[in-house]
């Protein structure tokens, strides 16, 4: 190591610590509820030349995205800024994701030589376009999505470029939180350029520069000595989006194989659908974020987020495909297509590491959005994403009522919103019996049923794990398929997973999250936690008896040893196992679902 | 007349801590080991044995002042009473759903703490309330009773009331607390009207769910206690410390145990403030570092640093609040700490890029520190101070604990200095210095991560290590005054001998500000002010004696950051309105609403005594 070990170290915390105090003063200043419960923003720093030196810890899915979009920047304006520019873009074909999702670039200098930039990226209530909240699903190009901004300077040295602030406020259905969330950026901008100017006093610019460098090459070190501990080899695994909302019925295929060898390890995502009508298109930094997400959850943690992380670890996804879309690919709600990545990330990585790794959860989140506008012609928005159920671990039940992976998320307060939006919750709570079984269960998802208060307005669905349900691992049994339905009090209609379409008032709309996989044999897991969850009301004697042989005295809350005996042998014999199937996406106790689809 | 004297009493893991100070400045002190499992009895021993000492009987003691981790303790160790919850019908998961966040990122082994009530335990009520208060649905007499005969039929030791939107009205909270009342006379009960009425179900159900889960524990301690200082002949009254700094009575204190929790780490920031008191400091950040962990807080114009709602049993805080999820949200006012896990027995280790980490694993107290010779073999943050000489091995507890500096040095030696290649004094200076920039972080982040410039502060460091790092900590924050107090580790029990009776009242009131009718806001802080009055006069307050203060929270509509201000006193009218408004004018264009109002209270009783710890 060139550097003295101890500056570096307290050059890495000061450096980070300037990503989380931008990450901190998004938080404190933002006006939407998407910024601050839902955390759909990232900070980081990078040097420069662009590259990303730290990012604040905020959301996964960003992860990759930053060096996506410093690379435009630098394309587009490298011999070509001065002091005080400040950059905007969202264009997902320009180093953007989605169009919500708008980066605020700004260069830092010292003594007029750029040595750094601050970068915030934040998810934005609406950028205009067809559907309020500009995540429609149903879009078939990006043209409807919204207001697409080229790399462009916001702040030319110093001075607001007011044509562009102007085609933004006319754009937008919500002038007022969209410029509220842009002053946001800007303001963690400024924080960084501040800190990162006593930076360089302490430590000097060419100091200053090199420990940049080095803690990019220290997360590659890292991140590398801990990819040499995995074994070497190439494992693949297919997972499907139930389909893209147009084409109904018509399932997505999603294929990744991991390629491991020494201390590198290729992601591979030929053999993914081509690119798809529906807005579930990812950009190629998304799917990068995906393959991360997944690769870090098995290395050990405090390996910091930049650029050396990516230099080992290489993502390949053909241009035209699902996972990296190409004109005019509409991608506004490809969340979903990031989540089932990351899904099809953990089975790849079960079966490179059998004992390390979950099985599929919920799903990852289901959008909601409810907008229109009241007597007076004011818009409303109404947007939730929600999330919850952990796919079961080798070694413990999945967690009931956590955050997909991929999104540390928090859910909205109810009472928040029922002072604030013209929507009722009827209620939010685990629905039983829809948690895979297994050795170890699944998570047992929730429900939640919104009431509508106004005159009229657009519910706009986005759902998914209906058709294919979350896969259990090595013996467990898939989770319980996701549910949508229109006034359960009354007609109780169905409704598909994707849809929009026009509510009135009183009308309820219930989602049901699907249940996640588990893990493991059912009919070896411990009769006392099948009886806890009897007692809890989380699974029926009936499913105890017929999924894990366990068979409850519900007048004592005891166990009946002799009959869970008897019981358990003859499932064992019915079923008839010659190995154990390491995947499952159907019950193995309906053999005419069956379709076990172990992958090699 | 012979000398009154007050008592500090802090009980930690190993030690009870006595501090006795008179009315004439005559100061006592007794460190003996805590009793584990019947915490109180140290207290009565070591006061008797401290009697004995010294020839006071126990009608001199005037009051004694307690800070007690009995409550926290409870929670962190899942020992508390057997909760039932009553809550609306569809929403029986709030408490185990929490806010879906959890506090690390890409951990596959996340576990969720446990709720506090099992989910059999947690009984729903048809009825509904909405937002604005007015009742949907009415909750049928048969189902309340119901849902009542079901916990006591579960034999449950304390019962939670929280329904959805019942800050906004409690009509049908308060008819369960009257079936329970009824039916189960004398059982610990905790309604969320009476606890917390304010908005976010998650964050009220949880705290009233953790008041009712550490009420008969806490009631049977302060029993207990009592118990054995009559027996002893100590008539004073008896004072708990609570998380926000201020003090209450111990009846009190059992009604609303949830105000004690953080008892503990309170001491010590009181004791700061009084002593920037006393020493006209207006602007201090106490910087307390034990063996395991350092906490930091600040004090601004003489007053403590409030957080509104904090988790229990989060465990060590990184300078970052962005990640939240861990512990037991508890939304009462405590002093606002951030701690990191550096301390003393932090182990000092070199990671798997080369570089070189402290902590957050600790040595504890067995093995500890390579130095205390007790089979520790990882060098620790205390084996660095020894090596640069900064810790005197002979010297440590007054000579009590000899170290084997000769043992940290080959340690350090071995593990630290030879594989960065550095030399001994070098890598032992460079984890005293890491460890020391771990800590900055937290004190960043009740600094500049709030918009405070550290420079402008004393820094006040206390706690067996924190005297080692303080100079070099200001250093390098720029800081140009350090204040260590005189037997920095008993500062804490000191400490509790500077509080005064303090009591935080609060609700959720939620009007536009500008269209509000301001007769119904006097109104609301009216309520709360009555409330305030009665429980320091029911604590032997003259009115004389008593002091309020209010505060409003407010933020603009749609956005989703309160701001908290000072409400003078005075009537409100257009230009409080105005007044109100101007701390929070980034646009002053925008309507914002009042969200909260909360009320302070003071009672000042023993402003007689001299209060300097040096004294």
């Amino acid at each position: 190591m060139a550097h003295d070990p101890i500056a570096f170290e307290l050059f890495k915390n000061a450096i980070f610590s300037i990503a989380d105090e931008m990450a901190l003063t998004v938080f404190r200043t933002t006006y939407s509820g998407v910024l601050k419960d839902n955390m759909d923003y990232s900070t980081g720093f990078a040097d420069g030349d662009g590259k990303l030196v730290a990012q604040g810890l905020t959301l996964p899915g960003h992860l990759g995205s930053v060096p996506t979009a410093m690379d435009s920047i630098m394309r587009h304006y490298r011999d070509d800024m001065v002091e005080g520019d400040v950059f905007i873009m969202n264009d997902p074909f320009d180093g953007g994701m989605h169009l919500p999702d708008i980066f605020v670039f700004k260069p830092l200098y010292h003594d007029g030589k750029r040595l750094a930039f601050a970068c915030t990226v934040c998810h934005h209530t609406d950028v205009g376009g067809r559907v309020a909240g500009s995540n429609a699903s149903d879009s078939t190009e990006i043209y409807a999505e919204g207001l697409r901004i080229a790399p462009l300077k916001l702040y030319e040295a110093g001075k607001v470029n007011k044509t562009i602030m102007t085609f933004i406020e006319k754009n937008v259905r919500l002038p007022v939180k969209v410029f509220g969330d842009l002053r946001a950026q800007l303001a963690a901008c400024h924080i960084a350029e501040q800190q990162f100017a006593e930076l360089v006093r302490k430590y000097g610019p060419d100091e200053t520069v090199a420990f940049m460098r080095e803690t990019v090459d220290y997360a590659e070190r890292l991140t590398r000595a801990a990819l040499s501990k995995l074994p070497d080899g190439e494992w693949s695994f297919e997972d499907w989006i139930d389909d893209d909302g147009i084409d109904y019925g018509k399932p997505i295929r999603l294929f990744v194989t991991l390629r491991k060898t020494g201390d590198h390890m290729v992601v591979d995502w030929t053999g993914t659908n081509p690119q798809v009508k529906g807005a579930i298109n990812n950009t190629l930094s998304f799917t990068k974020a995906a393959s991360y997400t997944g690769i870090r959850s098995v290395l050990p943690p405090g390996i910091p987020n930049n650029e050396g992380v990516f230099r080992a670890i290489e993502v390949i996804c053909p241009p035209g495909t699902v996972g990296n879309g190409v004109l005019p690919a509409a991608c506004a709600a490809r969340g979903l297509t990031g989540f089932r990545m990351t899904d099809c990330m953990f089975g790849a990585l079960a079966m490179m590491l059998p004992d390390k790794v979950k099985a599929a959860g919920d799903g990852g989140n289901t959008g909601i959005s409810i907008g229109g506008y009241d007597a007076n012609r004011k818009p409303f928005i109404y947007v939730d994403f929600t999330c919850g159920a952990w796919g079961a671990r080798p070694w413990a039940d999945g967690l009931d009522g956590n955050s997909h992976m991929f999104a540390n998320m928090a859910s909205h307060s109810i009472e928040v919103t029922e002072a604030e939006e013209p929507i009722q919750l009827l209620a939010y709570e685990f629905v039983p019996d829809k948690a895979g079984a297994g050795k170890y269960r699944g998570g047992v998802p929730f429900r939640r049923d919104y009431r509508f208060l106004e005159d009229e307005g657009v519910l706009q669905v986005r759902s998914d794990r209906r058709d294919h349900r979350p896969f259990g691992l090595y013996g467990g049994s898939p989770g319980g398929a996701s549910e949508n339905y229109f006034n359960p009090q009354a007609e109780n209609r169905v409704l598909p997973g994707k849809f929009t379409m026009t509510i009135r008032k009183g009308d309820i709309f219930r989602h049901v999250l699907a249940g996640a996989g588990g893990w493991g044999d059912p009919l070896e897991r411990d009769p006392a936690a099948v009886l806890k969850d009897v007692r809890n009301e989380l699974l029926s004697p009936r499913r105890a008896a017929d999924d894990y042989g366990v068979i409850v005295d519900v007048a004592r809350w005891a166990v009946d040893e002799a009959a869970t005996a008897a019981r358990r042998d003859e499932l064992r014999r019915a079923r008839a196992w010659d190995v154990v199937p390491k995947v499952q996406w159907h019950d193995p106790n309906k053999p005419e679902e069956t379709a076990v689809r172990a992958v090699e | 007349m012979s000398e009154r004297y007050r008592v500090g009493v802090d009980i930690g893991g190993t030690f009870t801590d006595i501090v006795l100070l008179g009315s004439g400045g005559t100061i006592h002190t007794k460190k003996i080991s805590s009793s584990v499992g019947d915490y109180a009895r140290a207290i009565v021993e070591g006061l008797s044995e401290l009697f004995v000492e010294t020839g006071l009987a126990g009608d001199a003691i005037e009051e004694i002042r307690h800070g007690t981790t009995v409550a926290s303790n409870a929670i962190l160790e899942h020992k508390g009473a057997r909760v039932g919850l009553i809550t609306t019908k569809g929403f029986r998961d709030v408490l185990e759903i929490r806010t879906l966040r959890m506090p690390k990122l890409y951990d596959l082994a996340w576990e969720k703490p446990m709720p506090l009530v099992e989910r059999y335990l947690r009984q729903v009520v048809d009825e509904r309330v909405d937002a604005r208060g007015r009742v949907e649905r009415v909750l049928d007499a048969r189902d309340a009773e119901r849902a009542v005969d079901a916990l006591l039929a579960e034999k449950v030791e304390a019962i939670a009331v929280c329904l959805l939107n019942s800050f906004a009205n409690p009509r049908h909270e308060l008819m369960l607390k009257e079936i329970v009342e009824r039916k189960a006379p004398g059982l610990k009960l905790s309604v969320s009207y009476e606890v917390l009425p304010e908005i976010k179900e998650y964050e009220r159900t949880s705290t009233t769910v953790i008041n009712a889960y550490v009420m008969p524990i806490v009631a049977s301690y302060l029993r207990a206690l009592r118990q054995g200082l009559d027996k002893a002949g100590i008539p004073a009254r008896l004072l708990l410390m609570q998380s926000n700094g201020g003090l209450t009575s111990d009846q009190a204190a059992a009604e609303r145990p949830m105000n004690i929790i953080e008892s503990g780490p309170a001491g010590g920031v009181v004791g700061a403030q009084a002593l920037a008191r006393a020493k006209s400091v207006p602007k201090i950040i106490t910087f307390d570092m034990g063996g395991t962990t350092a906490k930091a807080s600040m004090v601004e114009d003489g007053e403590v640093t409030r957080a509104a709602e904090y988790s229990v049993g989060a465990g060590i805080m990184i300078g970052s609040r962005l990640l939240t999820g861990a512990g037991y949200t508890l939304k009462v006012p405590a002093i606002d700490l951030a701690e990191v896990g550096a301390g003393g027995g932090s182990l000092v280790w070199i990671d798997g890029g080369g570089a070189l980490q402290i902590g957050p694993e600790s040595a504890g107290a067995l093995p500890g520190p390579v130095c205390y010779d007790k089979g520790g073999d990882t060098p620790t943050v205390t084996d660095a101070n020894v090596v640069l000489g900064y810790i005197n091995p002979s010297h440590l507890v007054g000579g009590a604990l000899a170290l084997n500096a000769d043992k940290a040095r080959r340690a350090f030696e071995d593990k630290v200095a030879k594989p960065l290649g550095l030399a001994l004094e070098k890598a032992a200076y460079g984890a005293h210095l890491i460890a020391a920039s771990n800590m900055i972080r937290a004190i960043k982040s009740i600094s500049t991560e709030r918009g405070r410039d550290p420079r402008e502060f004393a820094l006040f460091a206390f706690g067996g290590n924190g005297p080692l790092f303080a100079c070099g900590m200001a250093r390098s924050l720029g800081m140009s005054r350090v204040v260590v107090p005189p037997s920095a580790g008993l500062f804490s029990s000191f400490g509790l001998l500077y509080a005064d009776v303090e009591h935080h009242y609060s609700r959720t009131f939620r009007r536009l500000l500008r269209q509000a009718d301001l007769a119904e806001i006097e109104r609301a802080w009216k309520t709360l002010a009555d409330q305030a009055e009665a429980q320091l006069a029911a604590e032997d307050f003259a009115a004389d004696r008593r002091r309020l203060r209010r505060s409003a929270a407010l933020h603009y509509q749609g956005q989703s950051y309160e701001l908290t201000v000072p409400v003078p006193d005075g009537a409100i009218d257009a230009r409080m309105v105005e007044h109100l408004e101007r701390p929070t004018a980034i646009a002053p264009a925008r309507t914002s609403r009042s969200s909260l109002y909360r009320s302070r209270s003071w009672g000042r009783g023993c402003a007689r005594a001299r209060r300097s710890p040096s004294a």
